[in-house]
């Protein structure tokens, strides 16, 4: 059984840091702002979640557990809202979303 | 001035957050003997709430909710509280501070009386450090002057 | 399991010191926090594997909470600020 649950963990946290490394490449090669937040909104959240799901299997029924799950559903629901309030703030400033076969920014 | 922000996703996401966290703050506070934390990290928690509340709903609707002389009680209170626990222990026979004096008053043994004697001094020390940053925010994004305060504004106009 | 959370918490700062590439040469205030936003979340997992690290989860999961929380709300001041400037 201790087998199983220390398998399941390894495996979500394998899953996150796989997501963190997609979102930080997206972040360094994407061509423009918008594709950039795009790539880091949707890979990070995903990442945080299976990562705080991993610590918390490896926990157990505890507090702690509890306390982490907890930070998990804040970061599900705050990650997409942050992401939503840059890019909207990026519209207003008046930038420009970039086309195909303009130069990268 | 801060206007509010007409982004329904925003106002939505921060409506549900803040009474939450004021719930953390509020844990910070009074776990601060076992845990990380205290009454000044709490009470910077408790300000940070009220600013994400004035950031996404704007002057007038906080204003309405926590006005500014309320903010300015509260901090006197909670210097209040803290000056007070202080000068009893003093008055009770012990040093400024020295919580175990307090057992006379509580009834019940020293340890416990030193441990609700911080629990007291933390709450003031947090209410305090809440409406001082929060005034300091107020005061920061609005220049000083705050917009119902018309007499003040009218004299600020006629010198410049 | 303690080396491989050791393990977890190298790879990530790997990535921290990769994003901070755009924070210094991002082009534009917007790109820098979008970046800033990205290192904040991966510090909160760095920070729970410290605790797990120290033996103190119960401490750092409340660091790592406070955390999380200003960095979405320093996340939406800047956006609001730099909306309203034009």
């Amino acid at each position: 059984m201790g087998y199983i649950i220390a398998a399941l963990s390894v495996v979500c946290l394998l899953g996150g840091l796989f997501f963190f490394a997609t979102a930080t490449i997206g972040l360094l090669r994407f061509p423009d702002f918008f594709t950039r937040l795009h790539a880091t909104g949707k890979g990070d959240t995903l990442a945080v979640f299976l990562c705080l799901i991993g610590f918390a299997i490896h926990e157990g029924l505890s507090l702690t557990a509890m306390k982490i799950v907890v930070i998990a559903v804040f970061m599900f629901l705050a990650q997409p809202t942050a992401t939503h309030a840059i890019s909207r703030a990026g519209i207003r400033h008046g930038l420009k979303p970039w086309v195909k076969g303009e130069e990268r920014q | 001035m801060i206007a509010s922000s007409d982004d329904i996703i925003i106002k939505t996401i921060a409506r549900i957050f803040v009474p939450f966290i004021q719930l953390y703050a509020l844990y910070v506070i009074m776990h601060g003997h076992y845990s990380p934390g205290g009454g000044f990290q709490g009470g910077v928690i408790l300000g940070a709430s009220m600013a994400l509340l004035l950031i996404t709903h704007g002057y007038d609707e906080v204003k309405r909710r926590f006005p500014e002389n309320v903010v300015l009680l509260m901090g006197s209170v909670g210097v209040l509280i803290y000056a007070g626990i202080g000068l009893t222990c003093l008055l009770l026979g012990g040093n400024y501070l020295d919580y175990g004096q307090l057992s006379v008053i509580l009834h019940v043994e020293p340890a416990h009386a030193r441990s609700l004697g911080i629990l007291g001094v933390e709450l003031g020390v947090g209410f305090t450090v809440m409406a001082i940053m929060y005034s300091i925010f107020f005061d920061i994004s609005t220049g000083g002057i705050l917009p119902g305060d018309d007499k003040l504004n009218g004299e600020l106009e006629d010198n410049g | 399991m303690n080396e491989f959370f050791v393990a977890v918490g190298l790879g990530l700062c790997l990535l921290v010191f990769l994003v901070l590439y755009r924070v210094i040469f991002g082009p534009g205030v917007f790109n820098r926090i979008a970046a800033i936003s990205a290192v904040g979340t991966k510090t909160l997992i760095i920070l729970l594997v410290l605790g797990y690290v120290y033996n103190r989860v119960d401490m750092f999961i409340d660091i790592s909470m406070v955390y999380a929380l200003l960095n979405f709300i320093g996340c939406i001041a800047a956006a609001k600020y730099l909306e309203m400037e034009r």
